[in-house]
């Protein structure tokens, strides 16, 4: 079975592998950055008393993540241009997986600051403190904490949907394989080299997802009140 | 100081505090006791305005709570809350507890602040756990922390919401002499306790609260000696027969 895989046409690709690689990890790194933003906004929207900030955020976040990414990317990319807006294909695909992830990402964080303890906000109160200031002093640093493990795994569903693009001919690593693929009708050796190089990805963010957790058990930990 | 005039306030259609009328004066020490729910807790929490009345006044320090033109944050910088269950922040040191208030809210420069927070931390016995987390510390002595983290505020007024409900019988003393000597220095004072030998000790006055009203209220001598109800009467045999 192996005298048909060819390493070497592999090999000949791998410019290209890498140049997919790299567009991947920045595209990927942009894209979660602007989700993070996304879900900032979203998620103060949604903790505020106010209906007229709250239910728009909710409503967006429900259409997020009632409907498949890819038909998300597919509005943007056809069904913008029709509404007159036209986007580099580049800017569409990290504008999709910014607003996609970011929907996700909110409610992450809004799970995060509801973990903390209705004790602490009061203390916050009883000393005098502003809202800004229970926020940025007591719940953020605490809530920040619980949030950095389930944010890392958004990360890597974020990486793994970039492949997404490849479908509006964004170059990234699916694409590369894609092109492999075809140019030289070699799927098992395209999709495979691509495969190897998400793991990577993959292992490159669970190191950091460690890193952070050995830096997290080394603080002290949210005492049982 | 603090002062309710016919103060009403219902959760839903539960009407837990009904018509409270009480006057404290400056320096002036009082005990709030009464069973389980019968609205305690909620009339000492008014005072900072962590629950909000229906209708009637309440003054404190001669600022209308829950007006519009107060400033409660201004206020409540005045106003220390010691908690039942102490409330330490726990991702900061016990004297980054004591000064964080103080640095942010008065804006005290970090190095005053951290002076005296070490000084506060000292006189409620914890001159060796500057540098420790809440975490590391007995129930007791978080609750020293929280009290010293209440008084490095400087505040005119002092709130005590059952602050030895949750600790362990033989921490609950080292709690008290701390209450016993803020007491002493002056400090007006609101304490929801059942700690009767403090209320002896300290307190001017004494407070019956039953299903959301004040019964009865006198020197602490004469409403353990002599209560004048048959609710207080049987509150008090039921806390005083161990």
């Amino acid at each position: 079975m192996l005298e048909n895989f060819s390493f070497r046409t592999i090999a000949e690709y791998l410019p290209l592998f890498g140049h997919g690689f790299l567009a991947t990890l920045w595209l990927s790194v942009v894209s979660f950055a602007g989700a993070l933003a996304v879900g900032i906004v979203l998620c103060a929207m949604n903790l505020q008393r106010s209906r007229l900030s709250k239910v728009p955020a909710k409503i967006y976040i429900d259409a997020i993540r009632a409907t498949p990414l890819l038909a998300q990317l597919y509005f943007l990319y056809f069904g913008l241009p029709r509404l007159g807006i036209v986007l580099p294909e580049l800017v569409v695909g990290i504008l999709a997986l910014s607003l996609n992830s970011g929907a996700y990402i909110a409610e992450i964080i809004r799970a995060g600051i509801l973990s903390i303890a209705r004790g602490q906000v009061e203390a916050g109160i009883a000393s005098g403190m502003t809202y800004m200031q229970r926020m940025r002093l007591v719940v953020l640093p605490q809530a920040f904490r619980v949030t950095i493990p389930p944010l890392l795994g958004q990360a890597i569903v974020l990486v793994k949907d970039s492949a997404l693009l490849s479908l509006i001919s964004v170059s990234e690593l699916t694409r590369a394989g894609q092109l492999l693929a075809s140019d030289r009708f070699m799927p098992a050796e395209g999709f495979i080299t691509t495969a190897a190089c998400y793991l990577i990805l993959y292992y490159g963010l669970k190191g950091l997802a460690a890193l952070s957790g050995r830096w997290l058990g080394s603080q002290p930990m949210r005492s049982r009140t | 100081m603090i002062e309710f005039r016919g103060v009403n306030k219902w959760f839903g259609a539960l009407h837990v505090l009904k018509d409270i009328t009480l006057s404290i004066e400056p320096r002036e020490v009082v005990v709030i006791c009464g069973p389980s729910g019968s609205g305690k807790s909620t009339l000492i929490r008014c005072v900072n305005g962590l629950e909000t009345t229906k209708d009637g006044d309440l003054i404190v320090d001669g600022q209308r709570v829950g007006d519009p033109a107060t400033n409660m944050t201004d206020l409540r910088a005045e106003i220390g809350f010691v908690f039942q269950s102490f409330n330490l922040y726990p991702h900061k040191t016990a004297l980054e507890n004591v000064t964080l208030a103080p640095i942010h809210v008065r804006k005290i420069a970090r190095s005053t602040a951290e002076a005296a927070g070490r000084e506060l931390l000292a006189r409620v016995g914890l001159a060796d756990k500057f540098n420790a987390y809440p975490s590391e510390l007995s129930g007791g002595q978080q609750q020293r922390v929280a009290i010293a983290r209440c008084l490095c505020m400087r505040p005119k007024i002092m709130l005590f919401d059952e602050p030895t409900s949750a600790l362990d019988p033989e921490m609950i003393s080292e709690v008290l002499d701390v209450m016993v000597s803020v007491a002493e220095e002056g400090m007006t004072m609101m304490v929801v306790t059942h700690e009767m030998g403090f209320a002896r000790k300290v307190a001017q006055r004494v407070v019956f609260m039953d299903a959301g009203g004040i019964v009865e209220s006198g020197t602490p001598e004469d409403f353990f000696s002599h209560p004048k109800t048959d609710r207080s009467r049987a509150f008090l045999s039921k806390i005083l027969r161990h």
